[in-house]
């Protein structure tokens, strides 16, 4: 029976709120329904702590601004059903000393981490800052790239290596060692990521994953150009998830510009974030097909992949659905012919999907593989907050298209998948779960699509921050923008939900038979350069 | 266990005939800006204007596409007024700006080629794209291609991705592993001059910086046939386009 | 100089060597005491090979008549093959030995060893080692074993001012003394009607002992002897001891007196005691394959390479042991041949384990010394700053893992070969048991593969584990003498087996009654002599596939060593590591020259190692010794029963994991079985009687009236 959460009731929240802590309440800032300003930076744990867990909030993420005068961190939390809050601290621009909230949301971990490594903020107690963004063999310790006065365009000569780092090993056992993997990925093609898997030779005790190898610091690149150049850089740094990125970019940019997309192309947007999710759920099904090697069933995945790469491109004249999102709706339109085949395309791909479900789920062989292998149990996706169909096979029912709609999630009926055992298998099953949702959302919207423009004119040359987000296929994708006089960015934030993923990946992989890993790998689907940027 | 067998033949044979026979089914690539004469200068300077990385530069009446450069963002597509056309094909291998010719490997590797891919800082969609030269439809092992876990048993260094600063030294450990003979392909845009995201703290700006390059595929991403018509052309099956040659041939 | 001349002359020269050595060592400093060792310890060697080699050559076996003593009968000693086979042996590892024990207190101490007791017990040792494989009677036997027993002790508690563990010496003495005890019983049983206790006299009496007679003899007799030969259940002296001794004796401890039990084995077995007992053969046959699996698997587990070659050592032991078992039953149940082949087998094993024990060992001091650490998990690398021990520690465990073309491939060939031979026995339950030990033997050969290769790869190949800093003196790791001596020794046993069978068979023809070279190397190389022993056809066969190769150059019987069988088929199975190792130097001088040619430029370039990118590869992400071996533990786990004594996970901040610690600790098997629980029930005896002991002086009265009480009784009832 899934579980839905409670909808949160804001009046009670706001009394909570300002009569425990020094707060000041104010309204929303485009995107969010409500920013709450703390004023004593000792207060931030309880803070957070009490709207994470006594109010059943999700933790969104943090952001990091440098002003010219100070600093402005903004921790965002997701009511469920009702909207985003920010919590905001202000700091002057010689402190840079946080108390850090992960003791309390283990969720925040790498965020801060993220945050020490790019703009040099402390966080006191948290457990491992350093060696995160930066990798230490390669980077001096008071690099802070993010910062206004670092300049970004130059490149560095050789790199400076630090020939006496050693990696931070937890195991302490006699006979322990570490096997490495990567960062060239050791099986044929893959994303660069580096794993240290301790074990004392039989069971692996501990993976610990090294990401930020696609690290080409986005979000800084991104400061001082215009929208147009943006938008190009926030729909390809995670090409996968192209559209939904950039469907966040432009919403953002939307809320800055105070404008509403037409009802045509918030239907065709939808359907082309459903033919994105589709498309990338069959290749995550192709992918761990191949890890377990079952190989018909993964060249079989793959010709559906490809029939829908190849109805993509058909439609929109590229594979990955580059160039479409504009902010104030789409850059051009589509005929009917071409909705009427993406409708048959897309019925052809889940009947076929439909019978390889069917053929997977009586192979028992296969299915071992998948049973009892890399369990996170609910009570670890809560606490580390895991997002997307990984989040939904371990209990957790959040759905950024259910729980804080947007643009015309709200017009049609479907269901979110969940599982609860959080194994592999309940995983596979989540996916194969939403890609029929997808192929129904794609239908319905089409066969309902209005007459009407495309886009609205959008006056870029506007200033303000918001918050824009959307459910990629990964799970929830938040981007902020700040826009500067002229319509330039100022700050462009992007947080993904394979950051927030990578981070729990480590609680599915302790104590594993080290040839289940290639398949726990598969079955979270994860993203590095999504997770990098 | 043998309904897979079964199931597997149900399908058929869905492996393209190319390189014997051009493949034109629809979807299989997003086609390539060409250089384009207009009615007036106007027109192709306002064409070239389009383009946000400058791959398309005016000239007189012509509007000339360097396709190296080339993000694929179809702006310069849709335009009503001033479109520059798009031919839909997928041979696009060309070698670096400067070389005009290339060495191709021995013989012995016409049908023998093992491939080392490198993520080096890649988006993931042209990574994407050289994983699906795998599926059936592609099957490059019919070709005699394939793709080492390996580079102490690779021919050819397939990099995409700008260089990130933080790959930059697996990449070059990985070249200097690989026994010789060896060539090195830049795939994609990014792998080609940076892409869109150029050349910063973080990023090199493209393969050239840190390792000599034999042979760029250009596109964000190439399609899967692209880099197919790549790989034959390291090993002289196929030749690669010199550089610009629409160029010259629209003069 | 008649042979029976040259016999008693070279034997007396090495009593007089060894007692000049004693003698010396008392007077001398103790630098030059290292040289007397060397010098006289090379000398006494010598002679212990010539008098044996001339009892072999000669046949002639005289009787050296000591002393008549008052109660004690005529002392005597006599060479016969079988102790001359041994003596040959102690000569052939005592030489090195020496010289190796000189070298190395040289280097490692630099004169300030106390290098005189040890130059005294080393001598006094080899003498009681001389007495007993020569001893005729019973007394001088046995007190040469009790002298050896007590200078073992003192040599392996030599260094006890080192901080060795004290402990190890007791228990081994201890053990010693227990099995001293039950040899003298034995020796009682047999000899209880007998005049005196010299050893045809034993056999003449032996033959009258009733059937439990035989039995208690037996059981005591191999319990005794077992101590020494390192058999479960009463082994679990061994591997402290060895891993306790100094390094200068651990080679002679595991290459000379382990084989002094098996001596006294087979002397009381095939010489004392009537040989009819098919049960009692069975008994050592299992005894010997369950020490063999015991040992091998604790060997495998180990990481400290002392105590590993302990365990292997315990191995080694079993399955000659179990060559021994197999040779009994076989001639308790009439069939000649197989018991030939085993005791073949068994001797040859007995041989080969001397030869590169011993050489394991010296290579596992010279690893201690240069780095300072026995801890494979630490070392690591060895082979690039050592090349010279590398090659030679390689050759040791090449032929302990019984790969051709080294001598261990031989023996254990032999011995499961031997095990085959089953077959002909009647009973069934006798057949299955020879199949089980067959398979135990064979899966020890297996993990005795595992366990070298662990050996060898983790303290030689890879890369620098642990934190150790080399010697700086430079001396150690060098392969002096004594380790290229027996690394050609292991060759050229593995090579020239051909030669070895015939001088063995001086031995195994007088017990079993068959020979062994005939039914093992049969005169191949002249058709004609060989037509007594094979089908003329045949041997025209293989004739004509060559195995006639050679025969104008080298003497003797031919290269083959054949497994012979019934009449439908003479030949069960044939193997020549002579013409083997020819084939494979042929073969790869051939493919070198072919690569060397069909390569015209040299494209090799040197590079690091791949590890996937990363800046550099660190030892920590190398295999470590725990992880090659613990397969074997998780499968083996019933026998090992690790606890665990801490697997604690340390976390900050509730979430973050810095540190997994984990503990483990095993009992050994032996242990568990029979040490702690014997020993647990002697404490528990000794506490009932310290409870005796309470100090009341009433009590203590009762006790003398109430004996004296028990005494008057008895004498009324007898």
């Amino acid at each position: 029976m899934p579980s839905v959460p409670e909808r949160v009731d804001l009046a009670n929240l706001y009394k909570h709120l300002q009569e425990r802590f020094p707060c000041t309440m104010s309204a929303a800032n485009s995107g969010a329904i409500a920013a709450v300003t703390l004023n004593d930076l000792a207060c931030l744990p309880l803070l957070c702590r009490f709207l994470f867990w006594e109010e059943g909030c999700s933790f969104g993420g943090l952001i990091v601004e440098e002003n010219a005068r100070r600093w402005e961190l903004r921790y965002l939390f997701l009511a469920p059903y009702t909207g985003w809050i920010e919590v905001l601290i202000r700091l002057p621009l010689e402190l840079t000393t946080v108390p850090s909230v992960s003791a309390e949301i283990h969720a925040a971990d790498w965020y801060e981490r993220e945050a020490e490594d790019l703009f040099g903020l402390q966080f006191e107690k948290h457990p491992r800052l350093g060696d995160f963004i930066l990798h230490d063999q390669l980077w001096e310790e008071d690099v802070a790239p993010f910062r206004k006065s670092f300049d970004i365009s130059q490149t560095r000569a050789n790199g400076q290596r630090n020939l006496n780092w050693r990696p931070l090993l937890v195991v302490q056992d006699p006979g322990a060692f570490a096997m490495p993997v990567g960062p060239v990925y050791a099986g044929g093609i893959g994303e660069s990521v580096h794993f240290m898997l301790e074990t004392v030779g039989e069971d692996v005790l501990r993976a610990v994953p090294r990401l930020f190898f696609n690290f080409r610091a986005v979000e800084r690149i991104a400061e001082g150009k215009n929208v147009a150049d943006t938008l190009l850089l926030a729909e390809r740094f995670a090409a996968t998830s192209s559209f939904a990125h950039s469907l966040a970019f432009c919403s953002a940019v939307e809320s800055i510009c105070g404008v509403a997309v037409p009802s045509r192309a918030a239907q065709l947007r939808l359907v082309l974030s459903e033919l994105e999710r589709l498309r990338h759920h069959v290749g995550t099904i192709a992918g761990i097909c191949d890890s377990t090697a079952l190989n018909v069933s993964a060249a079989q995945a793959a010709i559906i992949e490809e029939q829908l790469l190849r109805a993509s491109c058909r439609i929109s004249g590229h594979r990955y659905l580059f160039g479409l999102n504009i902010p104030g709706g789409l850059r051009r339109d589509f005929a009917d012919d071409q909705t009427g085949y993406l409708v048959s395309a897309t019925n052809e791909a889940l009947e076929q999907l439909h019978v390889l479900e069917e053929r997977l789920s009586f192979t028992s062989s296969f299915l071992d593989r998948l049973e009892e292998v890399g369990i996170v149990d609910r009570k670890s996706g809560r606490d580390l907050n895991l997002v997307g169909p990984v989040g939904r096979a371990s209990g957790r029912c959040h759905d950024l298209r259910r729980e804080c709609p947007y643009g015309a999630y709200d017009r049609y009926e479907f269901e979110v998948a969940q599982e609860q055992e959080g194994d592999g298998y309940a995983r596979l099953r989540v996916l194969f779960a939403e890609a029929y949702q997808s192929g129904n959302l794609i239908r319905q919207a089409i066969q309902s699509l209005q007459a009407g423009p495309i886009s609205v004119a959008c006056d870029l040359d506007r200033s303000g921050a918001a918050l824009g987000w959307a459910e990629a296929p990964i799970g929830a994708t938040i981007h902020w923008v700040r826009l500067a006089e002229g319509g330039k960015v100022e700050r462009y934030r992007a947080i993904t939900a394979s950051f927030n993923n990578w981070m729990a990946f480590h609680s599915a992989v302790e104590d594993f038979a080290f040839q289940d890993f290639p398949i726990i790998l598969a079955t979270f689907g994860l993203s590095a350069t999504e997770c990098d940027r | 266990m043998s309904f897979w067998f079964w199931y597997g033949l149900q399908h058929g044979i869905q492996t393209t005939r190319y390189p014997r026979v051009h493949e034109d089914a629809g979807g299989v690539s997003p086609g390539r800006p060409v250089t384009t004469r207009f009615a007036s200068s106007a027109e192709a300077e306002a064409a070239a204007s389009e383009c946000p990385v400058g791959a398309i530069v005016s000239r007189d009446h012509f509007a000339e596409v360097e396709l190296r450069r080339c993000i694929h963002c179809q702006r310069c597509r849709y335009p009503a007024a001033h479109a520059v056309d798009w031919k839909s094909d997928y041979e696009w291998t060309s070698t670096p700006a400067g070389k005009s010719s290339y060495e191709e490997l021995p013989g012995a590797y016409r049908r023998s080629l093992h491939v080392m891919v490198v993520d080096a800082g890649d988006c993931g969609a042209c990574l994407h794209e050289v994983k699906q030269l795998n599926n059936p439809y592609y099957n490059v092992h019919r070709l005699g291609i394939f793709f080492s876990p390996t580079p102490r048993a690779a021919d050819v260094l397939l990099v995409v991705g700008p260089v990130t600063e933080n790959m930059r030294l697996p990449l070059l450990k990985t070249y200097d592993a690989m026994p010789n003979p060896k060539r090195v392909l830049a795939v994609g845009a990014c792998a080609i001059d940076g892409g869109v995201f150029g050349r910063s703290l973080m990023s090199a700006g493209g393969v050239e910086a840190v390792l000599p390059v034999d042979l760029q595929v250009p596109g964000d991403p190439p399609p899967p046939l692209a880099v197919l018509h790549a790989l034959l052309a390291v090993t002289g099956r196929k030749t690669p386009r010199a550089i610009s040659d629409d160029a010259m041939r629209a003069r | 100089m008649t042979a029976i001349t040259l016999i008693r002359v070279s034997l007396g020269l090495l009593f007089v060597s060894c007692g000049c050595g004693v003698v010396l060592c008392t007077v001398f400093q103790p630098k030059a005491c290292l040289r007397v060792i060397a010098v006289l310890g090379a000398l006494s060697s010598g002679l212990m090979m010539l008098a044996s080699s001339v009892v072999l050559i000669s046949g002639q076996t005289p009787v050296i008549q000591l002393w008549n003593l008052e109660g004690f009968g005529h002392l005597s000693l006599r060479l016969d093959n079988l102790s001359s086979i041994f003596l040959f042996i102690s000569g052939l590892v005592y030489l090195p030995a020496s010289l190796f024990v000189s070298r190395y207190l040289r280097d490692r101490f630099q004169g300030r060893y106390p290098a005189r007791r040890f130059g005294v017990l080393h001598f006094a040792l080899m003498g009681s080692v001389v007495v007993i494989l020569s001893a005729q009677d019973a007394y001088s036997f046995l007190i040469s074993w009790e002298c050896m027993s007590i200078l073992c002790y003192f040599l392996v508690n030599y260094e006890q001012n080192r901080g060795t563990d004290a402990r190890a010496g007791y228990v081994m003495l201890a053990m010693s003394e227990a099995g001293f005890l039950c040899v003298v019983l034995a020796f009682l049983i047999v000899g209880r009607t007998a005049s005196d206790f010299t050893f045809p006299t034993l056999a003449v009496t032996a033959r009258h002992l009733s059937g439990a007679g035989v039995w208690a003899a037996f059981l005591l007799g191999f319990l005794g002897f077992g101590v020494k030969a390192g058999l479960v259940p009463v082994n679990f002296w061994l591997p402290r001891c060895y891993t306790a001794a100094p390094t200068a004796f651990v080679p002679i401890l595991a290459g000379v007196t382990l084989n002094l039990g098996f001596y006294g084995i087979l002397r009381l077995n095939v010489d004392l005691l009537p040989g009819h007992l098919i049960g009692a053969g069975l008994l050592v046959l299992v005894t010997g394959s369950a020490t063999a699996l015991v040992g091998i698997l604790y060997a495998t587990a180990e990481n400290d390479v002392k105590t590993m070659l302990a365990h292997s050592s315990i191995e080694n032991a079993g399955i000659i042991v179990a060559g021994i078992g197999a040779s009994l039953v076989f001639r308790a149940a009439g069939f000649a041949v197989p018991a030939a082949i085993a005791l073949t087998a068994a001797l040859y094993h007995v041989v080969n384990h001397s030869v590169y024990k011993t050489l394991l060992f010296q290579g596992a001091g010279e690893i201690e010394a240069a780095t300072g650490t026995r801890q494979m998990d630490s070392l690591g690398g060895l082979a690039r700053l050592f090349p010279g021990l590398s090659v030679v520690f390689l050759v040791a465990c090449l032929s302990i893992s019984a790969l051709p073309p080294f001598n261990g491939f031989v023996s254990e060939w032999l011995m499961l070969q031997s095990l085959l031979r089953s077959a002909v026995l009647s009973s069934a339950v006798v057949k299955i048991v020879f199949a089980l030990c067959g398979a135990v033997l064979a899966l020890t050969a297996a993990l005795a593969v595992t366990c070298f290769v662990k050996a060898y790869a983790m303290s030689f190949l890879g890369l620098k584990r642990g934190v150790w800093k080399l010697d700086s003196s430079g001396l150690f790791g060098r392969s002096g003498f004594s380790s290229a001596y027996l690394a050609v020794a292991c060759l050229l046993l593995g090579v020239l087996p051909t030669f070895i069978i015939p001088v063995l068979n001086r031995a195994v023809g007088p017990i079993t009654g068959a020979s062994a070279t005939t039914s093992l190397v049969p005169a191949f190389f002249k058709a004609g002599e060989s037509k007594q022993e094979l089908p003329p056809a045949f041997v025209e066969d293989f004739h004509n596939l060559g195995a006639q190769t050679g025969a104008k150059i080298l003497p003797g019987r031919g290269l083959v060593i054949l497994v012979r069988g019934n009449q439908p088929n003479p030949v069960v199975f044939a193997s020549s590591p002579s013409y083997s190792i020819l084939a494979l130097a042929i073969l790869l001088m051939v493919t070198w020259l072919i690569v060397r040619r069909s390569t015209r430029e040299s494209n090799t370039s040197k590079n690091e190692p791949w590890a996937g990118g990363i800046p550099r590869l660190l030892p920590e992400m190398t295999y470590t010794a725990t992880g090659f071996s613990n397969p074997v533990r998780v499968v083996f786990q019933a026998i090992f029963r690790p606890n665990t004594i801490e697997d604690t996970r340390q976390t900050v901040s509730v979430h973050f994991r810095t540190a997994i610690h984990r503990r483990r600790d095993e009992t050994h098997l032996v242990d568990r079985l029979f040490f702690h629980p014997i020993g647990d029930a002697v404490v528990w005896f000794a506490k009932r009687l310290a409870e005796m002991h309470h100090g009341r002086l009433n009590a203590y009265v009762s006790y003398t009236v109430g004996f004296l009480l028990i005494i008057l009784l008895l004498y009324r009832l007898t």
